[in-house]
């Protein structure tokens, strides 16, 4: 892999501008937000069930023109700081798919099954601030979107070598382009102004031992991300379930019977999740017809 | 070197127009759909809009956009249009600041833009901090309340132990604060009290937010709600951990503070109650003193039936 080539690659991967989301979420969204009485709220639930939005939303709030850089790391306070108008103006500028892909929708339902997890194992790890946690596990994947649209031609290639060779993605990326998505998902978050608590564990989720500040964080994700793999939602081409660093496991002190405890938990919650995109794709088919 | 979001479907400004205002030291950054125009304002806000009407449909998203929400108060609008609309035009739907009948040469243009940028300087009102009006705005605001037939209650709002909390985190957190309050309390009132009401900032971690008499409830939790929320992100973890933390007060002493919290004190304002705005901010100093003595956050409306200047508030 020549320097200068990842360089390139590296570059168009900052300059990125308006990362796409589903047309459902923003349909419904849009729809919410002529509703007079819809509040802030409840669009912010909406929005904190999409990564892209989600990230979106963060990366506002921590600009130097809102007047919180690296500050704010949930999408609660996010919300509550930028208001219902600013809201509105996020969802009228939102860029979506043109040509919607099986794996967008499942990406996306991998990304809020994530979060559900971190939720999970941040409230039973009684961290302080377990919204935080589930926010880096929303957002955890962007650098994948990220790879899809910029480097339209690579992520081909990559999608081609998965599929022939039955390799993971990030094995596949980091052949192609020298780096994966993950380490793209925290160069974004980075320019994007995020706290650290969020770059890191975004940064180093398949590599929680490298985290610095935030080993915990990073390790929450790390696991979560294998625990929602494992359970077969949303994987896309990506079919292999990451390694388990034995570092951040250990680092979670859980034992066998919580896992299982977890797991019912965990499952309990995805019904809504389900509920939830099994409704939005529904109203969306309807107005498509 | 100011930035103007020059959007329209149609070129609003020819290249030769583009070249008079380089030369004034102006960039121009063109944007041809609404959904890009809006991503602008909101991730890269440019210092002018000059828009065309009709651009952004008959809800004009972009001018709302612009216009509503706190951050881009100050960013000057200008609408090109031509002259037949004129007549039917409602200038309280177009929250604009100037316009520019079509066709225009760039001289106008410039000059339009050049106007509103020395008009902006001249709003002398405006907190630097939190762009919110000030103490001018504060009285006139307090001032109508009192010649209004409708009772409207005038909240003061002010973090407690913030000095303290200044000096263990620093001034430049402090301000982060003191915008975060600014902000939710403009977001709060813009979504459950948009009608006949007002947020000021007296300066520090002082303000001012008015709201008619069946809002004052609603609002006044919602903020006290939203700020125990979002204040674990300006206190550290350690702190937060302990739930409080020792500093010396101004006697030197060493003290316990707890973190931080906010009181509202509320004044029911009407014109048979007051005769001058000194006694509205007379009478919420009363119940401001009474507020500050609970723990944590809080708020408390004096419900006294007239104003007496030397005695206590009671609830």
């Amino acid at each position: 892999m020549e320097e200068e080539k990842r360089q390139k690659f590296r570059q168009a991967l900052r300059d990125v501008k308006n990362l796409p989301t589903l047309p459902a979420v923003v349909m419904k969204l849009t729809k919410m937000a002529e509703d007079p009485d819809v509040t802030t709220e409840q669009m912010g639930r909406v929005i904190s069930k999409d990564h892209i939005l989600g990230a979106k939303l963060l990366k506002l709030v921590n600009s130097a023109f809102y007047g919180f850089p690296q500050r704010i790391s949930s999408l609660q306070s996010a919300i509550i700081l930028l208001g219902f108008s600013v809201i509105k103006s996020l969802i009228i500028s939102a860029s979506i798919f043109e040509f919607m892909e099986d794996n967008d929708r499942e990406l996306w339902e991998h990304s809020l099954g994530c979060a559900v997890v971190c939720n999970v194992l941040a409230r039973r790890l009684a961290v302080s601030d377990p919204e935080e946690i589930s926010t880096a596990g929303l957002i955890h994947d962007i650098g994948k979107v990220a790879i899809k649209m910029e480097l339209a031609q690579e992520y081909r290639e990559i999608e081609a070598m998965v599929h022939d060779r039955g390799i993971s993605m990030r094995e596949a990326e980091t052949e192609v382009l020298g780096f994966n998505h993950a380490e793209v998902g925290g160069w974004l978050a980075k320019t994007w102004n995020l706290p650290s608590k969020l770059v890191e564990p975004v940064a180093m989720h398949h590599n929680p031992a490298g985290a610095k500040k935030e080993k915990l964080a990073a390790a929450i994700v790390h696991v979560g991300d294998i625990i929602i793999r494992g359970m077969g939602l949303g994987h896309g081409e990506d079919i292999w379930v990451p390694a388990l660093a034995q570092s951040a496991w250990q680092l979670l002190k859980l034992t066998a019977a919580d896992l299982d405890e977890i797991l019912l938990e965990v499952e309990e919650k995805l019904w809504e999740v389900k509920g939830f995109s099994l409704d939005i794709m529904a109203e969306f088919e309807a107005k498509a017809d | 070197m100011p930035r103007i979001l020059v959007a329209g479907q149609g070129a609003l400004i020819s290249p030769e127009g583009q070249v008079v205002f380089e030369a004034r030291g102006y960039q121009l950054i063109f944007a041809h759909s609404l959904h890009e125009a809006v991503n602008y304002v909101l991730e890269d806000p440019p210092d002018f809009l000059i828009t065309e009407f009709g651009f952004d449909g008959p809800e004009r998203k972009l001018i709302n956009a612009v216009k509503a929400c706190l951050q881009k108060t100050n960013m000057p609008i200008l609408l090109v249009l031509p002259r037949q609309v004129l007549p039917a035009m409602d200038w309280n739907l177009f929250p604009v600041d100037d316009i520019i009948l079509e066709p225009a040469s760039p001289e106008v243009f410039l000059a339009r833009v050049q106007l509103a940028e020395s008009r902006l300087l001249r709003v002398f009102d405006n907190n630097p901090l939190s762009r919110l009006p000030g103490n001018t705005s504060i009285i006139r605001a307090i001032q109508r309340t009192l010649e209004a037939d409708a009772t409207a209650g005038v909240c003061y709002l002010d973090l407690d132990n913030f000095k303290p909390y200044n000096d263990r985190y620093g001034f430049t957190q402090g301000d982060d604060v003191i915008l975060m309050v600014a902000r939710l309390a403009v977001n709060v009132v813009e979504e459950l009290a948009r009608e006949n009401s007002f947020v000021g900032h007296v300066g520090g971690d002082d303000f001012v937010v008015i709201v008619p008499e069946a809002k004052v409830v609603p609002v006044c939790e919602k903020i006290l709600a939203n700020f125990e929320v979002v204040k674990n992100m300006f206190l550290s973890h350690d702190d937060l951990k302990a739930g409080a933390y020792h500093a010396k007060d101004r006697q030197g002493r060493e003290t316990t503070y707890g973190l931080l919290s906010l009181s509202i004190a509320v004044v029911l304002s009407r014109r048979d109650k007051f005769k001058h705005y000194g006694e509205v901010s007379a009478a919420a100093s009363q119940v401001k003193h009474l507020t500050k003595k609970l723990d944590g956050s809080n708020y408390m409306i004096d419900r006294r039936e007239s104003y007496k200047p030397d005695t206590a508030a009671r609830q």
